[in-house]
């Protein structure tokens, strides 16, 4: 365990993931959730959650219908991943601690 | 040496029995016992010079056993002390004694006798607690195993002035009745099976946590109510996650995370 990008996507059910940072946006999810206004909905979702400055945590998960959206905060940094509800949310949320904790510090580099 | 007086202790009380003997101005000595204690009083012409009760002497054993609600007693005639530890009018020897015994009513409305045991309540509700000297030496040997005769005997203080303290240390909320189940090595009886899930787990929060990891595994598993032998991937992720935030440096969480995520992902190979 590196705590990389390829160990969330080895999680069985993971689909995808969103990285968001408040200059740039990495967006890798199937293409069954992408729109035309994917990155602009992104985009508006981080603006919401990086504004909250009062909200205590730093994950936000997310029920749909059928895909669960579990949102890793650090600082400026936003990973939003994609799973199947069959997933292990438990292994997910650690192993998204240490990614979103990679890239936190990288970025801090 | 002859016999004079006995009774029992339930009927007649031991500042009773020492106004009689005072009052007839007898010689001789006092014997008392409650069935976990015995001690003497020595009286010279009906004046009171000696008393022992254990290792306690003088004063302080009188009052000592003036507190025994049960027992027996016997006067011994004649068998005068070897030592005299005690200069003090009878009247203001039963003075006092009657003042701790209303002290005693007080305390054992709170605690009903010697022989319970008391822990440290981890639920203080103070904010700032100041403690004397006493009462600090005797909170030393508070560990839910031993009773209160047990630290009497320890520190070799009379059980009503120990009484006394715990009343005051239950009042502060500082310590509550309770056992705590300890091994014969003394250390708390922990329950940890022994699979490799465990075993890392409780290599990892060491390093994390400190030695006080088993209790904190437990503590969690139980809040958490997970059966520390299961298999459950998804219940043992959860309590990985529980505890890797119960670890107050980030960068030690992380690291912690890291073992366990791995220890995890074999686990779920394994099944």
């Amino acid at each position: 365990m590196k705590g990389k990008i390829k160990d969330l996507l080895n999680i069985y059910g993971v689909e995808g993931y969103v990285i968001t940072t408040n200059k740039t946006m990495q967006i890798k999810i199937p293409s069954k959730y992408k729109t035309q206004n994917t990155k602009k909905q992104f985009r508006d979702l981080y603006k919401n959650i990086t504004e909250e400055k009062e909200r205590s945590g730093n994950i936000i998960e997310v029920y749909l219908e059928d895909v669960m959206v579990t949102i890793f905060i650090n600082g400026s940094t936003i990973m939003m991943v994609l799973s199947k509800k069959g997933t292990n949310q438990a292994i997910l949320r650690m192993t998204g601690k240490l990614v979103i904790a990679g890239l936190a510090k990288a970025k801090g580099k | 040496m002859n016999i004079d007086i006995t009774g029992d202790i339930e009927q007649t009380r031991c500042p009773e029995i020492i106004k009689i003997l005072s009052l007839g101005k007898r010689t001789g000595r006092l014997g008392l016992d409650n069935g976990g204690a015995a001690g003497n009083i020595f009286f010279a012409d009906g004046r009171v010079v000696h008393a022992n009760c254990g290792p306690i002497k003088g004063i302080t054993a009188i009052y000592e056993m003036a507190t025994w609600t049960s027992g027996e007693y016997a006067f011994f005639v004649d068998d005068t002390a070897d030592s005299a530890t005690i200069d003090m009018p009878v009247d203001n020897i039963l003075s006092e004694v009657a003042d701790r015994i209303r002290q005693m009513d007080r305390i054992t409305s709170l605690i009903p006798s010697g022989e319970v045991v008391y822990t440290l309540d981890p639920d203080i509700k103070e904010k700032g607690i100041a403690l004397k000297a006493t009462q600090w030496r005797v909170l030393t040997y508070i560990d839910g195993t031993k009773s209160i005769a047990d630290i009497a005997n320890i520190l070799g203080v009379a059980l009503f002035d120990i009484m006394r303290i715990f009343y005051t240390l239950i009042k502060m909320g500082i310590i509550k009745e309770g056992h705590q189940d300890r091994t014969e090595k003394g250390e708390l009886a922990l329950s940890l099976p022994e699979t490799p899930f465990i075993e890392t787990l409780v290599k990892a929060l060491t390093n994390a946590m400190g030695p006080i990891c088993p209790i904190i595994i437990v503590e969690t598993a139980q809040e958490l109510d997970i059966d520390l032998t299961t298999d459950d991937v998804e219940k043992l992720a959860s309590l990985i996650e529980i505890l890797s935030s119960k670890i107050p440096k980030e960068d030690i969480a992380l690291d912690f995370l890291k073992t366990m995520t791995d220890r995890l992902k074999l686990e779920e190979e394994n099944r």
